[in-house]
């Protein structure tokens, strides 16, 4: 906020040069243009209130006190017109010198570096205000002045900080010891360090001493159970490899597993790769083909290179299921050498195939993470591929036929000018509608796919509900950012497998209100560098029941929950149930995969249906009637092909490769 | 009359020489060629760095053989304090050209690059310590990568690109104690900054890194010249060479001090066709006299915390993200990438020198 101010009619006040330098002297102020000459005085801040950028620290200090006269907005401001600007940070202290704390600070609230602060007073109440010397020493002008009124709303959801003292570096929200409440995971290469959500509020502080870790998780972390044993491991992404923590049987201690082979890691999951019912992991290469770990089922991991992206620039990668045929499918946003992301189609048999090229998403983008979520509530995956460098961000809007339509035009997306590495999607105000973080900002949700930018809300990082209030609250570094809530409604459904892996990583969770149908996907890693909670989370707005919570298996299994309570947690535990559930490919499926000379068609076909193929490009190459149920594809090139049959209600299309 | 026949007497020695271990070679070359080491670059990459007789004595006093020439750029770049010595060896009758100041020499098939990393003062003993002795050679057209680690008794060196670690304690130029996880490279690390358009490259023999003189045993010399006598440098280059300056050179101008360190520590990436040419930098010497390439009042892409206003904020390091690079130690924030683990002290120093000396203020 700039406040011009008519310089002739200020009082500047520049005469009690020394009287400010310390607490005890600080210099009484009212309303107006105050001068600092310089920042020199001798006692220093005692605890910075502001936001914390990087790790420099302030020397000296100027003092002054203001008190209230009524209850009302006091702002401090050292963006002036007409004056220079000048990189300042301001503390706003309540208490008595030698025992002050915090009320509010500020470093950049005002345009360029200047200070912007608006704090609430109460009448009679004395507030002590310093300046630091973070940044520099050069005198200044501020303002103090009063705002009538409450607060300008400059936030469409607002958070508060809280500092948990968690050591070692910050990567993961995640249920540690099995109470169904997420918990706060800091590592260093000799210790985790848990905080494990208490229920009623608060933490208890436990160190879990580790082997010197091989590798940290310098570049990303991810969790899940991969030995099914009841406690969630770690995986370290580090720039060199990748080191494993496996929890032991009670949750009170790691064995480290680390391989030797050289990694650039980037962004970890942990996923069945090959439907077996037991978790492996994936690692993205910087410089290199993508990395596999395959868990033999006892938790023994093989480390494995190939079939997920051959070639470097692997940043970001997320499994989700976008063309809803029951399995996990890879996206890779990719950046630097070899660009073209990759989206990697899960074939079924435990191999993929890239058919980013022939879905549009194979273009130079530079990004290092997407987000993928039913952003319009329609029963698909849509997916936004936040920029890093490029500039731009591509919405994808998934058409629920396996292909997509670039709607970043008009969504409001294409006018967010932030970028980050970090991108990721919740429904942060449990509205129904899911949010984008990323790019310093929260893009909320209209729920018309279009989105509206708060850029007051944390820096990205681990993501869950850290006081069990259905909020889901954010952590930076060692603070937790608790969201301040509203009166939405809301869900959390904890997903165990059974014949499925332990976390149900992979299951697709659907709750249908009267609102409509919602879906998430349970994913291990997502963003680039943080791991945030398996427990799936759903705001409901304002709708006060929930009619079915359906999860959908990675085995096939489908557990349907009638009338859950809201605002609460659930545990669905995977019913084994011999009749394994269709997949939702009773309209259209194709196989073998790959296809060599015959591509059989089956689904739910009017006989002469109108088929037609066409290339990577989009060129049509086949076209006819369907009058059997296979296809003849022996003249085509090897590569992906995507197969439409028109219908009645439109077309319907499915992906297939050719080899 | 006196300089002549001792010239006769050499030459009647380094005669016997010869004789002496390679009766069967006949040569008409001149008598460093005679004497010059012979490889086959399509036999590489030898298993044990001693294979390839690049030394005379015991290998740990890495005294060159005759024609590998020992050479060091103007301002080299900080790998955790680690002493390197560096070396050129090309095969007989074949030369580099010179392919612009700041572009690497247009090297022959067969030439070998080699640089031997170690530290002087390693504890407990406080003695030397070879640590690696890294190749580049070239072959139908093609670099190619070897790492030889040096064994406990600094006897032999062995071929391996897995990479590794292993830990070293010393006491640096400065008398500070210092311990690192040293990280000998693995060949995808080799090439995430030695390369050039997806292809293996050099990075240190560019005309703007070595047109300045190197104390050879028999004296002072620039190397170019240096490289022209020995055979190794087709003559006839242009001779006003843009060339960069020793860093740690007080007397040398502050802005040009930065800039050819930014040059050696970071435009291997941040260049044209490299490892992290997305971003906006271009920190190669003959890029940067643009201040917008320098990153001079340029907001980064992707700030760590708002308070890095620019790549570079003149006259305010605290808000510059070039300098916030080059003094953490997180690995996934640190700049350089890779070869630094912990902060080169004597280098933030210059980049906050030269960063409070500019103006006027970012807005």
């Amino acid at each position: 906020m700039k406040i011009t101010v008519l310089v002739a009619t200020t009082f500047l006040v520049g005469l009690h040069l020394q009287a400010q330098d310390t607490c005890a002297d600080a210099l009484p102020i009212g309303p107006g243009l105050h001068t600092v000459t310089a920042i020199n005085g001798t006692e220093n801040t005692p605890i910075n209130c502001a936001e914390v950028f990087g790790t420099g620290v302030s020397s000296a200090a100027e003092w002054y006190t203001y008190t209230a006269t009524a209850d009302t907005n006091i702002f401090i401001s050292t963006d002036l017109s007409g004056f220079p600007s000048i990189d300042t940070r301001v503390q706003v202290y309540t208490g008595t010198c030698g025992n002050l704390s915090c009320l509010d600070g500020d470093d950049d609230g005002g345009s360029g570096t200047t200070s912007y602060i608006v704090f609430a007073v109460e009448t009679g109440t004395t507030y002590t205000i310093a300046f630091d010397n973070r940044w520099t020493s050069n005198g200044f002008t501020f303002e103090l002045g009063m705002i009538e009124g409450p607060p300008p709303a400059l936030e469409l959801i607002s958070f508060t900080g809280y500092n948990s003292g968690l050591t070692g570096t910050s990567r993961a929200v995640v249920d540690m010891n099995n109470d169904g409440l997420d918990d706060i995971v800091g590592v260093s290469a000799t210790n985790v360090h848990i905080l494990q959500q208490l229920e009623g509020g608060g933490f208890t502080s436990v160190n879990i001493p580790t082997t010197q870790a091989d590798n940290t998780p310098s570049w990303s972390l991810a969790a899940g159970d991969i030995d099914g044993n009841g406690y969630n491991d770690l995986l370290y992404g580090g720039g060199q490899g990748a080191t494993f923590m496996m929890a032991n049987d009670e949750g009170t201690g790691f064995t480290e597993v680390s391989f030797p082979e050289y990694i650039f890691s980037q962004r970890t999951n942990m996923v069945d790769l090959n439907n077996d019912g037991h978790l492996d992991a994936f690692v993205c290469h910087d410089v290199d083909a993508n990395v596999s770990f395959m868990n033999d089922g006892t938790g023994n991991l093989t480390f494995g290179q190939g079939g997920f992206g051959l070639t470097c620039g692997n940043y970001g990668s997320v499994f989700v299921d976008y063309d809803n045929d029951g399995d996990v499918d890879c996206f890779v946003a990719k950046c630097g050498c070899d660009p073209a992301d990759l989206l990697m189609r899960n074939n079924g048999d435990g191999t993929f195939t890239d058919v980013a090229p022939l879905l549009g998403f194979a273009d130079n983008h530079q990004s290092w993470s997407s987000a993928w979520g039913d952003y319009d509530n329609d029963g698909d995956m849509d997916v936004l591929i936040g920029s890093s460098s490029s500039g731009y961000h591509k919405l994808m809007g998934n058409n629920g036929d396996g292909t997509f339509t670039n709607i970043t035009v008009g969504s409001g997306v294409d006018l967010f000018t932030g970028q980050s590495i970090e991108w990721t999607t919740h429904d942060f105000d449990n509205n129904g509608y899911l949010d984008i973080f990323g790019g310093g900002a929260m893009l909320m949700n209209n729920g018309d796919m279009t989105f509206s930018m708060d850029n007051t809300v944390p820096a990205n990082g681990s993501v869950g509900d850290l006081n069990d209030d259905g909020f889901l609250d954010v952590v930076n570094g060692a603070t937790v950012m608790y969201n301040d809530g509203n009166d939405n409604n809301w869900i959390k459904v904890i997903t165990t497998g059974t014949v499925s892996n332990r976390n149900g990583i992979g299951a697709r969770v659907m709750i249908t209100s009267a609102m409509g149908t919602q879906i998430r996907d349970v994913k291990s890693g997502d963003g680039f560098r943080y791991m945030s909670s398996l427990t799936t989370h759903f705001g409901i707005g304002t709708d006060n029941a929930i009619e079915t919570v359906e999860i959908h298996w990675p085995s096939g299994n489908v557990d349907i929950v009638e009338n859950p309570s809201i605002n609460t947690t659930i545990e669905v535990v995977e019913t084994v149930t011999t009749a394994v559930a269709e997949r939702n490919n009773d309209v259209l499926n194709l196989y073998p995969v790959p296809a060599t000379d015959q591509l059989t068609v089956s689904g739910k076909l009017p006989a002469n249906s109108p088929v037609r193929i066409v290339d990577a490009t989009g060129r049509m190459v086949l076209m006819g009637v369907l009058t059997g149920n296979t296809l003849d594809v022996s003249s085509l090139p090897n590569g992906v092909y995507l197969l439409e049959v028109e219908l009645a209600d439109g077309p319907v299309k499915r992906s297939f490769v050719k080899q | 009359m006196k300089k002549f026949i001792l010239f006769l007497f050499t030459l009647a020695i380094v005669l016997i020489a010869c004789r002496k271990e390679d009766f069967s070679e006949v040569s008409t070359a001149t008598f460093d060629e005679a004497d010059r080491l012979v490889l086959d670059v399509n036999e590489f990459p030898y298993e044990h760095l001693s294979t390839y007789r690049f030394f005379k004595g015991p290998m740990v006093n890495q005294l060159p053989v005759v024609g590998v020439l020992p050479y060091a750029p103007i301002t080299p770049l900080f790998t955790d304090y680690a002493h390197k010595h560096r070396f050129v060896w090309m095969p007989a009758g074949v030369k580099a050209q010179v392919n612009g100041d700041g572009h690497v020499l247009d090297f022959p098939d067969g030439a070998v690059l080699l640089k031997t990393f170690y530290y002087d003062r390693v504890l407990p003993a406080d003695e030397q310590r070879i640590i690696e002795t890294r190749m580049l050679y070239k072959r139908n057209g093609q670099w190619a990568f070897a790492n030889y680690v040096w064994n406990a008794e600094q006897t032999e060196a062995t071929l391996d690109l897995n990479g590794s670690i292993t830990p070293v304690t010393f006491i640096d130029d400065n008398g500070t104690q210092r311990s690192i996880n040293y990280r000998i490279p693995a060949e995808a690390e080799c090439f995430t900054c030695h390369k050039q358009n997806d292809l293996n490259t050099p990075i240190g023999p560019k005309p703007q890194s070595l047109n300045a003189p190197y104390n050879y045993a028999n004296g002072a010399k620039n190397q170019m010249i240096k490289w022209v006598e020995e055979g190794y440098l087709a003559s006839g280059y242009a001779k006003n060479i843009r060339t960069t300056v020793r860093w740690d050179d007080p007397s040398a101008d502050l802005s040009e001090r930065a800039r050819s360190y930014i040059d050696m520590n970071c435009a291997h990436c941040h260049r044209e066709n490299s490892h992290c040419d997305y971003r906006p930098m271009r920190f190669a010497y003959e890029e940067t006299l643009d201040p917008v390439n320098l990153g001079e009042c340029v907001p980064p892409d992707d700030p760590i915390a708002p308070s890095q206003t620019h790549i570079v904020a003149r006259g305010n390091p605290g808000r510059s993200m070039l300098y916030y690079r080059i003094t953490t130690n997180e690995e996934s924030e640190r700049m350089p990438l890779l070869g630094r683990t912990i902060v080169h002290e004597e280098g933030v120093q210059l980049i906050n020198e030269w960063i409070s000396s500019l103006s006027p203020p970012c807005n």
